[in-house]
């Protein structure tokens, strides 16, 4: 079948079979291999990417689904050259070790802050419980998310 | 893990849809339980039918008090409906606790009622608020309670050539709380138990429990305890009786407890 | 405290330097294996034994299938290649099981690789690999050591005189521990790339793991071909734990199937894989018996420890059990003991290295009995730890390790005052306190590095380690540059490419800033020494004259000043090699942990836990509190939901993660991390060993935390709810 399938604003016009998945039409037909592929069963998050600015597992779609919708991934948080807050959030607070789960993290972080500005601990550790790291023991991320989310507001530009 | 090949049609209607329902086909709705099952090669249907191009089965209204919704309405919808919330208030707690909201975008409540996981938690609220699933095939429409369509697990009485496709919920009755709690191993992890409550005091009462059997039943011996005027421990214990293991009928025990007390509020 | 710059920081080294690594991975440029996309590649996918144990009698692979280039049996390897190596354990006796590239007559674990197909895509492969015919005859598995009759490594060491001791003891106190297997998981699973350039006779193998210098080594070995003729590239990995440290059978396989078939190959494996085939941590019991006297101090000690191996040895399948074997007398002056591991044989995936690789285990089986005899005696835990702590080093330890130095009795004591013990029980919940304490080796053996200067005056460092997310590329740049007296950004650092790094060890066993970043340390040393000799020729001063300032220029006494790059310009090339070998040294801990369990359901809250790690120098806090707060997780992990369970048939109920379950962050309880540091004399930094004392510390907290919140009934990990609940019933509390 062919498709066409927006990336970060670029249109990939592709002939693949039905069960191909996104995740691998993503990273193996766009070349954008940033997203990261951990388990193909929904449940790691790694694969996870925006599909019309919300968070989904791209192991789960198939790469079909998605001709002519437009998807996100890590490739196009920082577009032109700048950090986006959570990256340097990320960099900051030691959220990373391997970075494997990393791309997945800031996809969904990025989406989840962008409906949740102004989140509590407890909801950033719940909402930080859709992806999986094996090296970091998490704090650092759930810190990371935190101090993005008070950037992102400009409670640090006054020093709070 | 690669899926094993198969034939792929995206209809635009339910019209479309119907006629490639079978035993050799399988539904494609948010794709949270089917293409995973796809990737570890469990299902090996001939033809996918992906029903997301049918917008006529994604909506969320409330028509003579009675709330229907599309199977294709995603989970992250029904979260987010005002509606739901204010007047349904035990589905919004439910799909709250539904995989993470990663699988949210995408999954759907007809997907989720029609796969039928034990653990699943849609499946349990809708029946404790005496939900009615609406089908249809070529040979006509029917409508079935939770009794009669959840069958075991992963298993309803849907026939291959029938479609989900509509969920159809009662009035909640006035001043009814909702309560809904479940213990999963980790957060956002099947549910290994879970219970689901809507309660009037003294007159309404519907109570499902999640993982205390095959299918998500409700307790009825429980709900018209506490019609009766039965103390919310009583009442759960009431619904448990029947759970086999000590452990397991304590833990389910204590979560419908616990449900019970946020309905009573 | 863990990111705040230790008391002895330097310019660099002791700060909480943040990662240079990082922006490539936040901005998704890196390239782990899969993301290597060699055109017109040969996909691998396996045919793996559903049967834990059977006879083979033949493998029949399909007609040629459209996509599929071929299929790799067993018979197409003979003569080609033997089965994987064995490595022994000093002191100790291993059995000549190492494990098959395929299986040829007999499957012995359900998962096993039994053939390979290769095709164009990996769907493809895995098309074609469903449509392999084996006849299969299966066979009564063996799934416990106590069933097993097959013993495939035995070490004993009897010091001291164990007999009296346990004549004149006061008290004698048993007990008895089990820790089940766990899976690695790390996040990305294992992989390799296999390239075979006929003419020049080069394999080129790409490989997520730990290391090249093993991985070629291994590969070396079993395919029977000189060392030169073989490259390997270690690309960015995600994580390891490990699992990557030895070549896999699958990446033999790759490299060989590049060999004959003349194609690039590729393995990517898949998670399903990663579960089941690859080689899993713990699965080991012992039986302690602890000798005391009147006043609770420590006699001698008796351990029987007994190992669930699996089917095969792989290279390092014996190794842990040998080193819970090693540490048996733990953080204790105890000065005879008597220690037995036996590995047996059983028909499940073989174990090898997981994170803490028998030091966990060995913290556990000991800390546990201590809290058990605390009980008997009617004695404070703390207090009956204190009267037997080793204080005075170099210690040498009845089972023959030197533990090089160490603060055991600071560990303890900031443990305890930081967790702030609490035991408490209501209608509701029970709460209660435990202490883990453990000596953990680190470093040992040698690493090498490689200090060059670059034309533009840059330091270019190779070293034989080899990170999967330690940080060593900012770590050993600090060290670098601090050495040298320049700037990070006036230092590179090469790692993983076998043509461009020094033969080394590699990464494991919590050695590499020991080792690799000695090795680096002494490596800058020695060009420095190069450098001043150079400065000398053309500055025309006497050898002992030119004199290291700011900025890594060097100067005459008259103030004639060369820089890095005229240095590099006046001997083009010049670089300076050092290979660091040092005995091991020893890092410790104490962890505590509060946890609570609800009466209703046996749930278990953590409620907080402390970590005090003693790794001597620490280079970089920030760093090395992320290897404690990741080792720590791991070890809850163990503590609460992991565990790897073949049912009655030997078939893996964890293949997928609806099976084995990973904590998220919604799990992570408030942890406060510290550190003691004695420094070790062992190597230039003075610094241990961080990487595994999270995993070490926490499942012996948590046990005895939970037995306190029980009134001293044990349970083995991992606590679930049913035993929790069941034992809290029984104890009356």
């Amino acid at each position: 079948m062919r498709i066409s399938v927006e990336v970060n604003g670029q249109r990939f016009e592709e002939e693949v079979e039905p069960r191909l998945l996104l995740s691998d039409f993503i990273r193996h037909r766009a070349g954008l291999t940033g997203t990261k592929v951990g388990c193909e069963q929904g449940v790691c998050g790694a694969c996870t990417v925006q599909l019309d600015g919300e968070p989904i597992r791209s192991c789960l779609m198939l790469a079909v689904q998605a001709s002519g919708r437009a998807i996100r991934t890590v490739e196009g948080l920082a577009p032109n050259g700048e950090l986006h807050p959570l990256q340097r959030a990320f960099h900051e607070a030691h959220a990373l070790q391997c970075g494997f789960c990393t791309p997945g993290f800031l996809m969904s972080m990025e989406a989840f802050l962008r409906e949740h500005p102004e989140p509590r601990r407890e909801d950033v550790r719940e909402a930080l419980a859709g992806n999986l790291c094996r090296c970091t023991g998490y704090l650092g991320i759930i810190e990371a998310v935190e101090r993005a989310a008070r950037e992102m507001r400009g409670a640090d530009v006054q020093g709070g | 893990m690669k899926p094993p090949p198969f034939e792929y049609q995206a209809p635009a209607s339910v019209e479309e849809a119907l006629p490639l329902l079978g035993p050799d086909s399988a539904v494609l709705a948010g794709g949270q339980s089917l293409v995973p099952l796809l990737n570890l090669r469990l299902a090996r249907p001939e033809l996918v039918v992906d029903l997301n191009g049918i917008a006529e089965l994604d909506y969320i209204h409330a028509d003579d008090g009675v709330l229907r919704i599309g199977a294709m309405t995603r989970q992250v919808a029904l979260e987010r409906s005002e509606l739901v919330r204010e007047r349904w208030p035990l589905l919004h707690k439910a799909v709250r606790f539904v995989g993470h909201a990663q699988i949210r975008t995408r999954g759907t409540v007809g997907g989720s009622v029609a796969h039928a996981d034990p653990a699943a938690e849609l499946p349990v609220a809708l029946a404790a608020l005496r939900a009615r699933f609406l089908l249809r095939s070529p040979r006509g429409e029917r409508v079935v309670g939770a009794a009669e369509l959840f069958v075991g697990p992963l298993s309803t009485s849907r026939e291959p050539d029938e479609l989900l496709f509509e969920i159809e919920v009662p009035e909640h009755p006035a001043g009814a709380g909702a309560g809904f709690s479940e213990h999963a191993r980790t957060h956002g992890d099947f549910a290994t138990a879970g219970a689901a409550a809507v309660v009037v005091p003294g007159s309404h009462a519907g109570i499902a429990l999640l993982g205390a059997g095959p299918v998500p039943a409700r307790a009825e011996a429980a709900e018209e305890a506490l019609v009766g005027g039965a103390s919310a421990r009583e009442a759960a214990d009431l619904a448990v009786r029947d759970v086999e293991g000590e452990h397991r009928r304590a833990l389910c025990g204590e979560l419908a407890r616990r449900a019970i007390e946020e309905a009573l509020g | 405290m863990g990111t705040e710059a230790g008391l002895s920081a330097g310019r660099l080294v002791g700060r909480p330097v943040r990662r240079r690594e990082d922006e490539r991975i936040l901005r998704g440029k890196t390239r782990y294996l899969d993301d290597i996309d060699p055109p017109g590649a040969a996909h691998v996918a396996f045919v793996r034994s559903p049967f834990a144990h059977a006879r083979i009698g033949g493998v029949e692979v399909p007609d040629a299938l459209e996509g599929t280039f071929a299929a790799i049996t067993a018979a197409d390897l003979e003569g080609r290649v033997g089965d994987l190596p064995v490595q022994g354990i000093q002191g100790g006796w291993v059995a000549e099981q190492g494990h098959p590239v395929l299986a040829s007559e007999e499957a012995l674990y359900s998962g096993q690789p039994v053939a390979a197909v290769l095709a164009e895509s990996r769907a493809l492969a895995e098309d074609a690999a469903e449509l392999v015919e084996v006849d299969y005859e299966p066979l009564e598995p063996v799934l416990d050591t106590r069933a097993s009759d097959v013993t495939m490594s035995r070490w004993h060491k009897l010091s001291g005189d164990v007999e009296g001791a346990f004549r004149s003891a006061a008290h004698v106190v048993r007990a008895s521990h089990s820790l089940p297997r766990l899976a690695p998981v790390p996040m990305e699973p294992r992989g390799a790339i296999a390239s075979y350039d006929e003419a020049e006779d080069i394999l080129t193998v790409w490989v997520s793991a730990q290391d090249s210098h093993r991985q070629l080594a291994g590969l070396a070995k079993v395919l029977d071909r000189p060392e030169e003729s073989i490259h390997v590239i270690v690309p960015d990995v995600g994580g390891a734990f490990g699992s990557k440290g030895v070549p896999a059978p699958e990446t033999v396989l790759v490299a060989l199937a590049a060999l004959t078939t003349g194609r690039t190959v590729k393995w990517a494996e898949d998670r399903e894989e990663n579960l089941v085939a690859s080689y899993q941590g713990r699965g080991v019991e012992a039986d302690v018996e602890l000798a005391l006297d009147a006043d609770g101090k420590m006699l001698g000690l008796r351990a029987r420890i007994r190992a669930d191996l699996g089917a095969y040895l792989m290279p390092t399948t014996a190794i842990p059990a040998h080193t819970t074997a090693m540490l048996m007398c733990g953080v204790y002056d105890i000065q005879a003991a008597d220690v037995e591991v036996v590995g047996a044989r059983t028909n499940k995936v073989p174990t090898g290295p997981y994170r803490g690789a028998g030091r966990p285990e060995a913290a556990y089986f000991l800390e546990c009995t201590v809290d058990v005899a605390a009980r008997e005696l009617g004695m404070d835990p703390l207090e009956l730890r204190r009267r037997n702590l080793v204080r005075e080093f170099p210690y040498k330890t009845a089972l023959g390790w030197t533990y090089d130095s160490g603060d055991y009795e600071r560990c303890l004591e900031l443990a305890a005052e930081l967790v702030g013990p609490e035991r408490r029980s209501d209608e509701e919940r029970v709460v209660g306190t435990g202490f883990g304490m453990y000596v953990e080796r680190a470093g040992g053996q040698f690493e090498s590095a490689r200090a060059e200067l670059l034309p533009d005056g840059r330091l270019l460092v190779r070293s034989g380690s080899s990170p999967h997310g330690q940080g060593h590329d900012t770590t050993f740049a600090q060290l670098a540059a601090e050495r040298l007296g320049v700037g990070l950004e006036d230092v590179e650092l090469r790692f993983g490419d076998s043509e461009e790094v020094p033969r080394g060890v590699g990464t494991f066993a919590s050695r590499s800033v020991a080792m690799g970043g000695s090795a680096v340390v002494e490596a800058v040393d020695a060009l420095k020494e190069k450098c001043a000799a150079v400065a000398a020729r053309v500055l025309e001063v006497g050898e002992d004259e030119p004199a290291w300032g700011e900025g890594g220029s060097i100067s005459a006494a008259d103030g004639r000043t060369m820089s890095l790059r005229e240095l590099a310009a006046a001997e083009p090339g010049i670089h300076a090699d050092a290979r660091f070998s040092s005995d091991l040294s020893f890092s410790s801990g104490a962890y505590g942990a509060v946890v609570e369990i609800e009466r209703a359901t046996g749930s278990l809250r953590v409620q907080r836990l402390v970590a005090v790690d003693d790794a001597g120098n620490i280079v970089n806090p920030l760093l090395a509190e992320g290897q404690v707060i990741g080792g720590i997780a791991q070890g809850l992990g163990q503590c609460l939901v992991e565990e790897a369970v073949y049912d009655e048939e030997g078939n893996p109920t964890f293949a997928s993660f609806v099976g084995y379950s990973l904590l998220t962050a919604a799990e992570m309880p408030p942890v406060t991390a510290a550190f003691v540091e004695s420094p070790t004399p062992l190597n230039p930094i003075g610094a241990k060993g961080i990487g595994e004392g999270g995993s070490i510390g926490t499942p012996a907290a948590m046990a005895n935390a939970v037995a306190d919140a029980l009134g001293g009934i044990r349970v083995d990990p991992p606590f679930s709810e049913e035993k929790l609940w069941g034992a809290l019933r029984k104890s009356g509390r």
